[in-house]
């Protein structure tokens, strides 16, 4: 098998003069191990790998793809793209970036995990599902337990001279245990990562999830009422996700964010940093470049409740005539650079989860939201969404509650913000958050 | 795709060190699209996709191994890799190969292979310009096109040889409309399995112009209002309902997992006698429909209400032989790179007798919910929530203002059963459906229903 910078290169080889062209190559070889009743349920291992091609002629954008090509196939892949360019409209945006040092992220890599057999992952997912249904009395099954894990590898070539590699390891584990009484079920999730087997700490989660599902056993419908929420960081990370949308230059630029025309401008509580760090040691979403070659970095968003500015790639940048913040983003080898934020998270603030809760005195505790991504608008900003917790009375997590849903405006949540707890975490994709409180919310129910 | 021969060996390989079944699935895809945002078309992509899954089945247990290569070397190294997981019981033969015959095909009226890009590009600009027609108010119209050529090989040691070639096809818009600070989005478009003559039937302009519609209805909406209270859905959109609320929990693994509500009361009813719902791959062209599943099981309708009576789950292989049934052909992957799990196809409410309008007529107050946006539901509770695109007030009998930001929340088995209105004018629309990480097409449809009471959230307090 070719080098996969060779096959990025390979790729080049096929570009015309006048043709700015750029290959991006990347593999994978992953491990997933799911287990239930004691036994394996399945064990899964790939081998994968691509290239796409983009080609910008005279500021039109073509692209093409192919699933693990040749190097014959892969110089092909120009020709595919300079006739789809021929079709597309044109913008002076469509330029690739200029090469620039990108400091490694050695600590992305552990050979260890790298080299781990099958068995270690196997034997860890029996373990997980052994704790997961030992934790609580009333969780005596699981509907998932899986870890999973990837070796990952990214070569980038381009005529404008960006050339770069680098490689990671993540593995993580996910827990949906299942809490029964009297014939009503409930679900907990859970989940963890980190760079290698060793430090992944499965123990909590399988604690998590038992006490998460255990928990909503019995609940009932609120009555509707205006209440502070307090949203554990699993619900604050199903915000973010749409506010990161809205954070994106290329949602600004196309009037598609709430954010539009508004930096400089106070859009959250004074307590609310949202930060974009794609250096973050642990960050599940690292990189020492972006998905087209430009270093990453670290972008404040909203600072002290003011918009700061917005996620960039080397197009919106040109746009606008600001720099890449090395925020661009693609769907593997399958998909043309889009703005992606890496690791985004609201930042910690000064207070436990418990102090958090005590600050709420009689409110709603919300540890799972559903529907965000029809309930919310990310142009109005407006949301409905469903949602399960606890009741809070007196400063502590009380009765559960189901069926309810919690509605307000992105910026009217931001804006109410009225504590942030120190216990950030990040979950998949990168997303980071701590306990918040929302100093009033819509809660519905009966 | 794969010699004959090679596959025998591929397979024998896999089940070297035990296993009682294997199978090798390879798949390769083709596909263009194109994107049009802000009156440009950003770029047009086209794409090859291809790799092929061995997998063997030992008791509880499955492996699995894949890669991008089709070759014998990378073949064997995969069943080799699957062969590695599993060990024990004695070695089994693989059989002779047979070829079912496909109880339905879907195949293109005209290809959209035949057609070039500008063709296409030009469809992408048909739909821009009529939604932009539609109001000044329409502020960003993004439209997406794509269509796919997916063939696939699935042979098992059991025998089975199953070829199938997929064409699919799929147009969609997105509008944003604003007045006075105020942006409403709207969304439409068609797909189905088969060639460019689905954009004949559906011309772009009309897609363009229904999702500009749709956004520029919504910016005089109101804020929903929130409580209980009766619920019209219209056609199309009780399909998304029943998918939810109901199609999750009626998938085999999720029963086998113990984590359905619906799990042992097959004979029950639990749903009004006016539901009748069924999960359908075989109807010609829909979304979800296929010839055979991806485990090379025939494409098949099976009824799960029956006037309200639960007769039916959906399972692959793996779980019907779990549960003792024969599989029902929902054993379904979004590609080479993912083990099949238990899904839907086309699942819909059939049309019953009433007539859309006085079912409207009858209802004094309530929200009627024309269309319906994504859902999502809690199997193991049958708790659900969706978001509502579309929808309005009824006032004494009569749909009045738009209403926005409304949600559906309920509880699947609860809402079923408080339908008290089927009317005879059933649609679908085309989805993606995800689970497991897995998307998968999907058709959904229903008539106009009716639920006597449930709970809308909205922001209207």
């Amino acid at each position: 098998m070719a080098d996969l910078q060779e096959l990025a290169s390979a790729a080049l080889a096929g570009a015309a003069d006048g043709e700015a062209v750029e290959a991006y190559a990347s593999e994978a070889r992953r491990t997933q191990v799911k287990a239930r009743r004691e036994e394996v349920e399945s064990l899964s291992q790939s081998e994968t790998r691509g290239v796409g091609v983009r080609v910008i002629v005279d500021g039109r954008l073509g692209y093409a793809w192919a699933a693990d090509p040749t190097e014959e196939e892969a110089r092909g892949l120009v020709a595919a793209a300079r006739e789809g360019a021929q079709h597309a409209g044109e913008d002076e945006a469509n330029v690739l970036p200029e090469p620039a040092p990108a400091e490694p992220l050695p600590d992305l890599f552990r050979e260890a995990q790298a080299a781990l057999g099958p068995e270690r992952k196997v034997a860890l997912a029996l373990d997980l599902e052994r704790a997961s249904v030992s934790e609580h009395p009333e969780v005596g099954k699981v509907e998932e337990v899986i870890y999973g894990d990837a070796v990952s590898r990214v070569a980038l070539a381009s005529t404008t001279g960006v050339s770069g590699e680098y490689a990671r390891t993540d593995c993580w584990c996910v827990v949906i245990a299942l809490a029964e009484r009297d014939g009503e079920t409930q679900t907990g999730f859970s989940f963890a990562s980190a760079r290698e087997l060793d430090e992944l700490d499965w123990r909590a989660t399988a604690a998590e999830a038992a006490l998460r599902g255990a928990r909503l056993l019995g609940g009932r419908k609120p009555e509707s009422e205006h209440l502070p929420v307090v949203l554990d960081p699993w619900a604050v990370t199903s915000f973010l996700g749409v506010l990161a949308g809205a954070l994106s230059a290329e949602e600004a630029q196309k009037g598609r964010s709430l954010f539009a025309d508004r930096v400089g401008e106070q859009v959250g509580a004074p307590s609310v940093s949202v930060v974009d760090d794609g250096r973050l040691a642990d960050g599940p979403a690292s990189a020492p470049f972006d998905d087209e070659g430009v270093p990453t970095g670290r972008t404040p968003l909203i600072d002290a409740g003011v918009l700061r500015g917005f996620l960039h790639n080397t197009a919106t940048a040109a746009r606008a005539g600001a720099v890449s913040t090395g925020n661009a983003g693609r769907a593997g080898y399958r998909g043309v650079p889009g703005v992606s934020p890496t690791n985004l998270f609201l930042a910690a603030g000064p207070d436990d989860a418990e102090a958090v809760l005590r600050a709420a005195g009689r409110g709603v505790y919300v540890q799972d939201v559903t529907g965000v991504h029809s309930g919310a608008n990310p142009v109005s900003g407006e949301f409905s969404v469903g949602a399960s917790g606890l009741r809070i009375e007196d400063g502590r997590l009380g009765e559960p509650l189901r069926e309810m849903t919690i509605a307000s405006t992105l910026l009217g949540m931001l804006s109410g913000i009225a504590a942030i707890g120190s216990d950030l975490r990040f979950f998949p994709g990168g997303v980071g958050a701590p306990t918040v409180l929302v100093g009033e919310m819509s809660v519905a129910g009966a | 795709m794969l010699e004959e021969s090679l596959v025998r060996e591929v397979l024998s390989a896999a089940l070297r060190s035990g296993g009682s079944w294997a199978e090798v699935y390879a798949e390769e895809r083709g596909s263009i699209s194109g994107r049009l945002d802000d009156g440009r078309v950003e770029e047009l992509s086209t794409g090859l996709d291809r790799g092929a899954g061995i997998r063997v089945v030992s008791g509880g247990t499955t492996a699995y191994a894949y890669s991008n290569r089709l070759d014998r070397g990378s073949l064997l190294e995969a069943a080799a890799a699957a062969a590695a997981a599993v060990t024990g019981g004695d070695p089994v033969a693989v059989l002779d190969f047979t070829r079912p015959e496909p109880p339905v095909t879907h195949p293109p009226e005209e290809p959209a292979s035949r057609v070039g890009r500008d063709r296409k590009v030009e469809w992408l600009r048909e739909a821009d310009d009529a939604a932009r027609g539609v109001s000044p108010e329409v502020r960003q119209v993004v439209a997406g096109y794509g269509d796919s050529i997916r063939r696939t090989l699935i042979a098992s040691s059991d025998g089975s040889w199953v070829e199938e070639e997929q064409h699919r096809l799929r147009l969609m818009v997105q509008v944003v409309a604003a007045r006075d600070g105020i942006l409403q989005t709207g969304f439409d478009g068609p797909a189905g399995l088969g060639g460019v003559e689905l954009l004949r039937r559906t011309p772009p302009a009309l897609t363009g112009r229904k999702a500009a519609e749709q956004a520029v209805t919504m910016l005089d909406g109101v804020p929903a209002p929130a409580g209980e209270m009766a619920v019209v859905v219209g056609p199309a959109g009780g399909g998304v309902l029943f998918h939810e609320a109901c199609g999750h929990g009626l998938e085999a693994d999720t029963i086998g997992k113990e984590a359905s509500i619906y799990r042992g009361r097959q004979g029950e009813t639990l749903a009004s006698t006016l539901v009748t719902g069924v999960d359908d791959a075989t109807t010609p062209h829909m979304w979800g429909s296929f010839s055979f599943d991806d485990e090379g099981t025939p494409a098949q309708r099976t009824v799960l209400f029956d006037r309200g009576v639960l007769t039916g789950s959906l399972s692959d292989r793996f779980w019907a032989s779990e549960a003792g049934h024969p599989p029902t052909g929902n054993g379904r992957r979004q590609s080479y790179a993912y083990l099949p799990i238990p899904r839907m196809t086309n699942s819909s409410i059939l049309s019953g007798d009433a007539d859309p309008e006085s079912v409207i007529a009858d209802t004094a107050e309530g929200l009627y919910a024309k269309a319906l946006g994504g859902g999502q539901v809690n199997p193991a509770t049958g708790d659900f929530v969706f978001g509502v695109s579309e929808a309005y007030l009824i006032e004494n009998g009569e749909i009045t203002r738009p209403v926005r930001g409304a949600n559906l929340i309920g509880n699947g088995v609860a809402i079923m059963q408080a339908v008290d209105a089927v009317a005879s004018d059933y649609d679908w629309r085309p989805g993606t459906c995800g689970k497991d990480g897995q998307g998968v097409p999907v058709g959904t449809g229903s008539p106009t229903i009716r639920i006597a009471r449930m709970t809308v959230g909205g922001t209207g307090g």
